[in-house]
């Protein structure tokens, strides 16, 4: 090959380019990238679909105060239809598309036990997601991912203790056949043994469209006094009490996070009458409509009145999209840390960075300030639902697990 | 214009690939290969491997629908076994072996545990024809991720929640990265994918297509129908161990949702659009079946940029898609893309002559 | 012992339910010699079709009040005593649900036989005559093409649908023991049973049934017996999305509405193929003793065992009579 002078200049241009390279990428990034995967489709859209502006939300309020320090933050969300496999390959697109990936919200339990052992050195990133899994709780080996609200052992530790409080002797798990349903099987089971608790069922169902009448005869078939029903989001739980009490059955029930969501009750109760009066379960923030509401939620309050007018979302954040606001927030409050000690945003500082988050006041999601213990936060309280009052209302102080 | 394939010795008459333009083919292709691994982009290489892994299982799902003419609906299966053939081997016997050596007795154990299994799901083919064995092989495919999901072998499959699987390592080279998983699956799709035109043009490969044709005049021609019908099965599903396999070293961690009804129609609708019976069927297939999903959803992001509103909608118009791209090619072109490929080269070869 | 009793009972009342979903399946088969893999998704949008004409036609803002809820004043009088879960305030509330029950089947009849149709003649006839393969694989693609035009159309959302019959719920002692029931599951096994046996007597009986079975047996001497072939295939088809639509909104009312009342198909298919392809007999006792099996399996062992029963008794039928139980052998021409 001859070299001539067009040769020398296209090849030092080249060469200029890969040599200058690192110097071009350590200038400040124009901006961040949050990237979600969402449950749009499948069993549990509708939830979906109710967060996916919430995240927009978070984008505007978060550039509003500076994005992260400075710089704008930009959030897209994709579909993954409940289907962990299809959260992951939105992740491994996110990484190899997205440069500036600083932090990632996954949509399911699964998902995140399957992208696990993939968050290793370059294709790490800080994760919140939807699941409150206790197995991500463990900054030793899975230092990424965090729970923004303690785990579904230990809602379940709680709702038994409280079984036993009230003197109940039986106890039935009905729960749907997904890693979201099964996780704090085995710890609850060791739980009600230790509290002297007899299970007297364990009954998987599908997460949607499930075979009410067959498990609802189960359950009377067992005799349980109380019921606690774990993995379900916005079908399967009422239709299950629904049946329940059409059969006169003085099971009491019990319920997690996901099913714990006021506008679900308040559509069942319009549709089929007061059957969930009664129902209880562990939410770990204030409900939006909570007379102390802080800061937080009143500035969500003005921007969803103006932004979403004529949607669900007008005067009203469901616990979905609290979930979510509340999971990106800690990530964010991290990575403003770690950009505040002028440190590089990397998933290793942000993860450290998680661990400082001590007595940390929320703005309004709690009814006091927490602190991040082993990657969750174990603060939550006990409400229930009347059918008068169409609302739940706390039965418990705030609790720390 | 090529005028005429002669040969001067037997040798080059037994040649796999006779001619300059099938030798270049080949080489131009490796060098494309070549120049994915050391120029891609991270996504390039993603889809690259999937590509990769999903081409070698379509290779045997060909053999066995496309050159055989037994119809089964259930080799995401085999798949899976393959898959998870790997992580068991890791976790028990491959724990006392090396490192370097694990991986490279893990592989041909998967490939020979997939065999055995396509032998024994391989069975109702000698009872069934036709719809019937598509509904055994279906019923097959529930019932092995049924097993593999059961507590009972949750120590050894890790149950419904999935196991982690071990990064690849050959003798000593660590493949962590993706780009070095994708060398090594490139190497063994196009490997495999000489096997297959090899195999086509030995006495088993002709004894599968005597079956396909007519199989009970192949019995009277003294083909065992016995022996050949396991024999395809037992290829085929070595096929999809191997891409198990490989899937399992790519990704770190495996469920077996992944294995289910969903990935066996996949791979039967690789092979329709990409033409069975042909060797560059499955090539074919694999692109337009990866593709047309990544391009609807780069569409999508064009079009939406990030906004989840147009997003709900990106799945439901990918299944469209994919039902429509099944049932466009039965009804106009049932023996798929190797067939238009085939009248473009015809054409080309005749022309200026002849058009068309 | 009551225990089983309860288990088989609902088993059978399952059974019937396939018993429905078959009917469709063989009558398309025998009429046409293909085997519907989406036959599930037919059902589904018939189900997605009852909920929109039950559901969302009544809460539009043009529909009239009645519709919705029909509340006529001496019903309310007869209700405001009554306690919460009573039979006669579950007959009642049935009674007002009524208008919009009867709008949603005639609904879905009519737009799932329309859907039937529209697929016969676009899919179906350019595939008449062609490889066992090709007809199946067709249909699979119409699996994900019905599947993805469910949700676009109708986002996933599991609502609640009214259901066809009052849901009293019956208990009695038998054996010792209790046996719940949902009045109206028992209601909607018997529409599933009148309705299979009412087509197996019509195409016993009737011209059109006649017409059924002989372009089953010999195409060509249908063809020249002066039967119009192709009408009996759009009949077969439209016959085939009737009964499912029914069976669609059977299942909504029973597990609600989602995507996954597709995957019911594959199953019915399991047991369509143990029963014997062309026999209505067949599937019938194949569909009883599945679905019992299934009921006693979920009480022995849980639900996830239950659900890979209908495969491993195929599987198990298949080696042994490879026709299925009353399956007519297929002959081959040499």
């Amino acid at each position: 090959m001859r070299l001539n002078r067009r040769k020398f200049l296209v090849t030092s241009a080249a060469a200029s380019t890969v040599l200058g390279a690192p110097a071009i990428l350590r200038a400040q990034p124009s901006e961040y990238v949050v990237a979600a995967s969402l449950p749009l489709t499948g069993p549990f859209a509708t939830a979906g679909q109710l967060v996916a502006p919430a995240l927009r939300m978070f984008e505007a309020l978060t550039n509003q105060d500076g994005g992260i320090g400075g710089v704008p933050i930009r959030v897209t969300a994709e579909d993954s239809g409940y289907i962990p496999a299809n959260a992951l390959a939105n992740y491994q697109r996110a990484l190899a598309t997205e440069e500036n990936l600083v932090m990632y919200f996954g949509d399911s339990t699964g998902f995140m036990k399957l992208v696990a052992p993939e968050l290793r050195g370059e294709n790490a990133r800080l994760m919140g997601s939807t699941s409150f899994a206790s197995e991500l709780a463990d900054p030793a080996s899975n230092p990424y991912q965090y729970l923004p609200g303690p785990s579904y052992e230990d809602q379940f530790d709680i709702l038994l203790n409280q079984i036993k409080d009230e003197g109940g002797s039986t106890v039935a798990f009905i729960h749907s056949n997904t890693e979201f349903g099964r996780d704090p099987l085995a710890h609850g089971r060791a739980t009600a043994e230790e509290l002297g608790l007899r299970i007297v069922l364990e009954e998987a169902t599908r997460e949607q469209g499930a075979d009410i009448p067959t498990h609802v005869t189960q359950l009377a078939q067992s005799g349980a006094d109380y019921a606690i029903l774990q993995g379900y989001v916005t079908g399967v739980w009422p239709q299950l009490i629904g049946g329940a009490r059409q059969f006169g059955l003085p099971t009491r029930f019990m319920g997690t996070f996901w099913g714990m969501e006021n506008a679900i009750a308040d559509r069942v109760t319009d549709e089929a009458g007061p059957i969930l009066d009664g129902y209880s379960g562990v939410m770990p923030y204030k409900y939006f409509y909570d007379p102390e509401r802080g800061p937080a939620y009143e500035r969500f309050a003005a921007f969803q009145k103006e932004a979403f007018a004529g949607s669900p979302l007008e005067n009203y954040m469901p616990t979905w999209g609290l979930q979510a606001l509340f999971s990106l927030q800690i990530g964010l409050e991290a990575l403003r840390r770690v950009a505040d000690k002028g440190l590089e945003l990397t998933a290793d500082n942000a993860a450290e960075a998680l661990a400082e988050l001590q007595d940390w006041d929320t703005g309004g999601f709690f009814g006091k300030p927490v602190s991040m213990v082993d990657n969750k936060i174990g603060t939550g309280r006990v409400y229930q639902y009347s059918a008068e009052t169409k609302l739940f209302s706390p039965t418990s102080d705030w609790f720390t697990v | 214009m090529i005028t005429g394939n002669l040969k001067s010795s037997y040798a080059a008459d037994e040649q796999v690939l006779d001619n300059r333009w099938k030798r270049g083919f080949l080489l131009a292709c490796l060098a494309g290969l070549a120049a994915i691994a050391a120029f891609g982009n991270n996504y390039v290489i993603l889809i690259a491997c999937q590509m990769g892994i999903m081409l070698i299982a379509v290779t045997g799902v060909n053999v066995v629908i496309g050159y055989t003419g037994l119809m089964s609906l259930g080799h995401a299966a085999f798949v899976a076994i393959g898959a998870y053939a790997v992580v068991i081997f890791h976790n028990t016997a491959g724990a006392w072996l090396p490192d370097s050596v694990a991986t490279v007795v893990a592989i041909p154990v998967a490939v020979a545990v997939s065999a055995l299994i396509g032998v024994i799901v391989g069975l109702p083919s000698l009872r069934v024809k036709g719809l019937y064995l598509a509904v055994a092989t279906l019923s097959a495919n529930f019932i092995v991720i049924f097993l593999i999901e059961q507590d009972v072998f949750a120590p050894w499959t890790g149950g419904m929640n999935g196991i982690n699987t071990p990064a690849p390592n050959l003798l000593g080279w660590e493949m962590d990265t993706r780009r070095e998983q994708f060398v090594l699956i490139a190497a063994l799709a196009v490997l495999s994918l000489l096997a297959a035109q090899n195999l086509f043009r030995t006495r088993v490969g002709r004894a599968f297509i005597a079956i396909r044709d007519r199989d009970y005049s192949a019995e009277i021609l003294g083909i065992s129908l016995y022996r050949y019908k396991l024999m395809s099965f037992a290829i085929s599903a070595a096929y999809c161990g191997l891409a198990g396999a490989l899937f399992a070293y790519f990704y770190a961690r495996i469920l077996p949702e992944q294995f289910e009804l969903d990935l066996s129609l996949m791979l039967v609708a690789a092979i329709i659009v990409g033409g069975m019976g042909r060797t560059m069927g499955p090539v074919f297939g694999v692109i337009v079946i990866v593709m047309v999903p990544e391009v609807i959803t780069v569409l999508f992001g064009a079009i939406a940029g990030g906004g989840a509103e147009l997003a709900q909608i990106r799945a439901p118009i990918q299944e469209i898609a994919f039902g429509a791209l099944i049932v466009g090619f039965l009804l106009f072109e049932p023996f798929g893309i190797t067939h238009i490929t085939d009248r473009a080269l015809r054409a080309l070869n005749r022309w200026p002559f002849a058009r068309g | 012992m009551g225990q089983i009793l309860q288990f088989a009972i609902n088993g059978l009342m399952s059974g019937a339910i396939y018993a429905l979903i078959a009917v469709g399946l063989v009558s398309v088969f025998k009429a046409t010699r293909v085997v519907n893999f989406a036959h599930g998704y037919l059902i589904m949008f018939g189900a997605y079709f009852y909920f929109t004409f039950a559901v969302l036609v009544p809460q539009a803002a043009w529909a009239p009040e009645w519709l919705q809820s029909w509340r006529p004043e001496w019903m309310l009088a007869m209700r405001a005593d009554l306690p919460m879960f009573s039979p006669m305030a579950a007959v009642l509330d049935w009674l007002a649900n009524l208008p919009r029950i009867v709008l949603g089947l005639i609904g879905a009849l009519v737009c799932n036989a329309l859907l039937g149709l529209l697929i016969e003649r676009v899919l179906m006839r350019p595939l008449m005559g062609q490889s066992v393969f090709a007809m199946i694989m067709l249909t699979v693609g119409l699996i994900s093409i019905l599947s993805g035009a469910a949700q676009l159309i109708w986002t996933s959302d599991a609502e609640f649908v009214p259901s066809l019959a009052p849901n009293t719920p019956i208990r009695f002692e038998l054996f010792g023991s209790m046996i719940f029931l949902f009045g109206a599951d028992l209601a909607n096994m018997v529409i599933a049973l009148l309705i299979f046996g009412g087509i197996v007597l019509m195409v016993r009986y009737t011209k059109s049934g006649i017409a059924i079975r002989a372009t089953a047996e010999d195409q060509s001497t249908a063809y020249s017996m002066g039967i119009s072939v192709p009408r009996v295939f759009s009949r077969a088809w439209v016959l085939a999305s009737t009964t499912g639509a029914v069976a669609g909104a059977i299942l909504a009312t029973r597990n609600g509405i989602s995507p996954s009342l597709g995957l019911f198909g594959f199953s019915v298919l399991a047991i369509v193929l143990m029963g014997g392809l062309d026999s209505y007999l067949g599937v019938f006792v194949a569909a009883m003793v599945v679905g019992v099996l299934e009921a006693l399996t979920q009480w022995q062992f849980g639900g996830e065992w239950a659900g890979i029963v209908p495969y491993v008794a195929v599987l198990l039928v298949i080696l042994v009579r490879p026709y299925g139980l009353f399956g007519s052998k297929e002959i081959e021409r040499i």
